[in-house]
């Protein structure tokens, strides 16, 4: 009884691990942009396939090959972001939300048609990148591949505040983040802030490509849509704008949906995320740890 | 304001339209009558959706959801019900067949128009971005239940729906549909829905009540996708919880952003052209969702206020 | 003296920390015209979001023509028989200059959604004799000639006109003007003063005016109450406004005993 559990605590938080990686780039971008970056869950994608083309240039099964893969399908992410960035959400800066709202979705729908069509409809299997050892310790089981999750979320969420609370370009994010006009005041170049903005999420969601695939081992260019969407209810119940909140939404729904997909209710599994956000919404939006705003009238 | 009489004289004629074409099916290719139903369906939807987003300004991402609790409503009435209630002997096409498939399509209608009640409710607290998460939440949670829901077919659906959808059911729908959206927002009273979409609070302060202009658009516009839902699965014979998934709703999204949110007939056009744009692409069928999406970008870009909308006021309130 | 028809008691508003409203009693009498002065941020369009429905009071309560308003939300109060304009113009985006109206003047007539489908020979009537009204206190404006002009494309002034309209279109019986003056030209701002002089005694109304403009305010109020930093300092006629010290103080710090209601 209490093996399982802890079984089932350690897929939940390696799984919210992911959730958590994805969520801090909804809500960074939300931080500056106070827009649902809905493409976001398809750089999630394109990170795992980065890493799918990327793996057999590395020594495959190593730690260093892994990291090689890892980091490269970062960068790639990075670049798709700030690439959308610039082409499709800059222009719209003065437009109403809704409009760049609409146009986030877009470029999901983009994103993933042409992931179709470039990578293939069908769910292609990944390589194996890290060394991959059956664990088992005190009767519990899991695979190394899972401690590689949990340990590389830890680094990038820790690496991720120390940039956010002690570089310049992480204070100016926490400006422009907080009031971009006062921040432009300041001397902050807001479009550039926005631009590491979406680098560094995008980094991120790439990483969480790559370890959910080398979990998940088949990756298909829809992939992102479900934990892209459940990522972004993990950012709002953390409360959407705070990046331990982030974190702790991630794991809390990676937890959740972990335990309730071991029990009689499996199949109810998906919808949980979307009663939890109904709920959240409607009774606490602010989410855990966020902020209420007042609205002026 | 238009004269009470042309909107009506429209709607009736519309009927007659619907019930000559009808008449002519057998005449008509197959084919084409096939894509005139397709057309009309997504009339319906876009128009009803247009009630919701475009006319009221609430941003919703789960039309594919109100639509699929009228389809399987519909479907388990002329199913479950129907041999009881009109026998096996009951003549194709005939009065008694046409009867139990109109009261089924309102059933499914009125389901719809529930969960568009229940819907409604959350838009009251949100706005912008958060109510269209909430209305894709929802439109996903429609789609899990439906899949676990095994006297309804669980994942595999339903099969074995009678065809009882016909031109002149479509036709008849979509002329309610838009009859209902144009009779609403032309009226005196309709008017509230464009001023709570363009400000709440100025809305509140001139004597609406925002809260119930939503609700009552969310009904109306779910009304409307149940029936869309309810057509839709006596045409194709047989329906599934992922045929009405998140990509269902952001085709009928589209069409209402390009045909301009809150011009019905900018809605229609797009309705149209959409429907049959696919048809004309089969040859390159796998580009089909990159240039939606790329039309979807390009409109946001270049023309926000939709392909089909000449007048230069604001077409996207401020969220 | 009756019922008042409206009466703040202690009302208070809290942002956080701040106090935007500290303990305000404020009593308007039938028929009255009375100005709420103070300097930027003293608290005044918050005391009308209160009033109106848009803030509830932490402490203390608001009372109109004797019924106590906590808890009715905006658009009730708007029924009760509140109408306010906004300083910074809050116009429909999408309707025209007559549509502004017909919207507002719906709220004293039952017509459930589904009559519009319908259209019974009773909703007509009611339809007609609601653009008529409108069409009415159109031409006493003198805003007919832009009756199809979409509400955003009028001149200013014009816009600021059309607000007012607009809240009289709810058949008030207390109007609250925020800002009337403000980015009204001199010539704007003298035919504005005869604007609510007029508004006053044709609509057998109560007026509550916050204004910057000091020409306005002593212009057309009988009774004038000053806040402060959330709270009233002086209340009394314009000339006892004029001449009060504490008044002076708040508008231009300790020292200046100018007499600064002359510009």
């Amino acid at each position: 009884m209490l093996t399982e559990f802890l079984q089932q605590l350690v897929n939940g938080l390696s799984l919210g691990a992911i959730y958590a990686l994805i969520a801090l780039g909804y809500t960074m971008v939300y931080g500056v942009l106070r827009f649902i970056n809905f493409a976001h869950s398809d750089v999630f994608m394109v990170g795992a396939f980065a890493g799918l083309y990327l793996a057999p240039l590395a020594p495959a099964g190593s730690i260093l090959g892994g990291l090689v893969v890892v980091g490269g399908a970062m960068l790639a992410s990075a670049l798709l972001g700030v690439a959308i960035e610039r082409l499709a959400y800059r222009p719209l800066r003065q437009a109403p939300t809704l409009n760049v709202l609409i146009t986030a979705i877009g470029v999901s729908c983009l994103l993933q048609s042409a992931g179709q069509l470039v990578f293939g409809a069908a769910p292609r299997s990944f390589p194996v990148i890290f060394p991959a050892r059956a664990l088992s310790v005190g009767g519990l089981d899991f695979s190394s591949n899972q401690v590689v999750v949990l340990v590389f979320a830890a680094i990038l969420v820790i690496g991720l505040r120390l940039i956010v609370f002690h570089t310049r370009m992480g204070a100016a994010l926490r400006a422009v983040s907080q009031n971009p006009r006062a921040a432009r005041l300041m001397g902050i170049d807001n479009d550039v802030v926005i631009r590491f903005t979406f680098a560094l999420g995008s980094a991120l969601a790439g990483a969480g490509g790559v370890l959910y695939a080398v979990n998940y081992p088949t990756i298909d260019p829809l992939m992102g849509v479900l934990p892209g969407l459940k990522a972004f209810v993990a950012a709002i119940l953390g409360g959407i704008g705070s990046i331990p909140g982030a974190a702790l939404g991630g794991l809390l729904l990676g937890l959740v949906e972990t335990f309730v997909g071991g029990s009689q209710y499996s199949t109810y599994k998906d919808a949980i995320a979307f009663a939890l956000l109904i709920l959240f919404l409607l009774f606490r939006p602010a989410g855990l740890l966020g902020k209420a705003r007042i609205e002026k009238v | 304001m238009p004269p009470m009489p042309k909107a009506h004289l429209g709607f009736l004629l519309a009927l007659v339209l619907g019930g000559v074409l009808s008449g002519l099916s057998d005449r008509i290719d197959p084919y084409h009558l096939d894509v005139l139903i397709g057309v009309g369906i997504n009339i319906v939807l876009a128009v009803s959706l247009n009630l919701i987003a475009g006319h009221t300004g609430q941003f919703s991402l789960g039309h594919a959801g109100f639509m699929a609790i009228g389809a399987y409503a519909t479907a388990a009435v002329t199913i479950f019900l129907g041999p009881h209630l009109i026998g096996d002997t009951a003549a194709p096409g005939g009065l008694a067949e046409n009867t139990l498939f109109g009261s089924a399509l309102l059933i499914g209608g009125l389901a719809a128009a529930l969960a568009g009640l229940l819907v409604g409710i959350p838009s009251l607290r949100l706005r912008g971005d958060y109510l269209a998460l909430v209305t894709l939440g929802f439109g996903e949670i429609i789609r899990v239940l439906l899949q676990n829901f095994e006297p309804l077919g669980g994942a595999l659906g339903l099969n074995g729906i009678p065809a009882y959808t016909t031109v002149f059911w479509v036709v008849a729908a979509g002329a309610a549909t838009v009859f209902t959206v144009g009779c609403l927002v032309r009226s005196n009273y309709g008017l509230g829905f464009l001023a709570v979409r363009d400000d709440e609070i100025a809305a509140s302060a001139a004597g609406l009540d925002p809260a119930r202009y939503k609700v009552v658009a969310f009904t109306v516009g779910a009304f409307f996708a149940g029936i869309a839902g309810g057509l839709f699965g006596h045409f194709k014979m047989t329906i599934t919880p992922s045929g009405f998934d998140f990509s269902r709703s952001i085709e009928i999204v589209v069409m209402v952003i390009l045909g301009g949110l809150g011009n019905t007939v900018g809605v229609i056009l797009a309705a149209v052209l959409l429907t049959l744009l696919p048809e004309f692409l089969r040859p390159v069928a796998e580009y089909r969702l990159v240039l939606y999406s790329l039309l979807l970008i390009g409109l946001m870009l270049a023309r926000p206020q939709g392909l089909f909308t000449f007048r230069t006021h604001r077409a996207v309130p401020r969220a | 003296m009756s019922t008042p028809l409206l009466q703040l008691s202690q009302a208070t508003v809290r942002f956080g920390g701040l106090t935007a409203v500290d303990a305000l009693d404020l009593t308007l009498g039938q028929r009255e015209l009375v100005g709420l002065i103070g300097p930027n941020g003293a608290g005044k369009t918050t005391a009308f979001n209160l009033i109106t429905g848009l803030y509830a009071p932490a402490s203390g309560s608001v009372a109109f023509a004797g019924r106590p308003l906590a808890g009715l939300s905006p658009h009730r109060i708007v029924a009760a028989g509140i109408a306010r304009t906004f300083q910074n113009i809050r116009l429909f985006g999408s309707l025209s200059v007559l549509d502004h109206v017909r919207v507002a003047g719906n709220l004293h007539r039952a017509a459930a959604p589904w009559q519009a489908l319908i259209r019974l020979r009773a909703f007509r009537e009611s339809e007609a004799a609601v653009t008529r009204r409108a069409e009415e206190l159109l031409a006493l404006f003198n805003l007919e000639r832009f009756r199809n002009t979409p509400a955003r494309s009028l001149p200013y002034g014009e816009q600021r006109r059309l607000e007012i309209v607009r809240a009289l279109a709810t058949r008030p019986r207390l109007l609250l003007l925020d800002e009337p003056a403000a980015g009204l030209n001199p010539q704007e701002k003298i035919e504005l003063v005869a604007l609510i002089q007029r508004v006053h005694r044709e609509f057998d109304l109560t007026i509550l005016l916050v204004e910057h403009s000091m020409k306005v305010v002593m212009g057309v109020c009988q009774r004038i109450a000053v806040l402060d930093h959330g709270k009233k300092i002086a209340e009394g006629p314009p000339d006892a406004i004029r001449r009060d010290p504490a008044v002076i103080e708040a508008y231009l710090g300790p020292d200046h005993a100018t007499a600064l209601f002359h510009h």
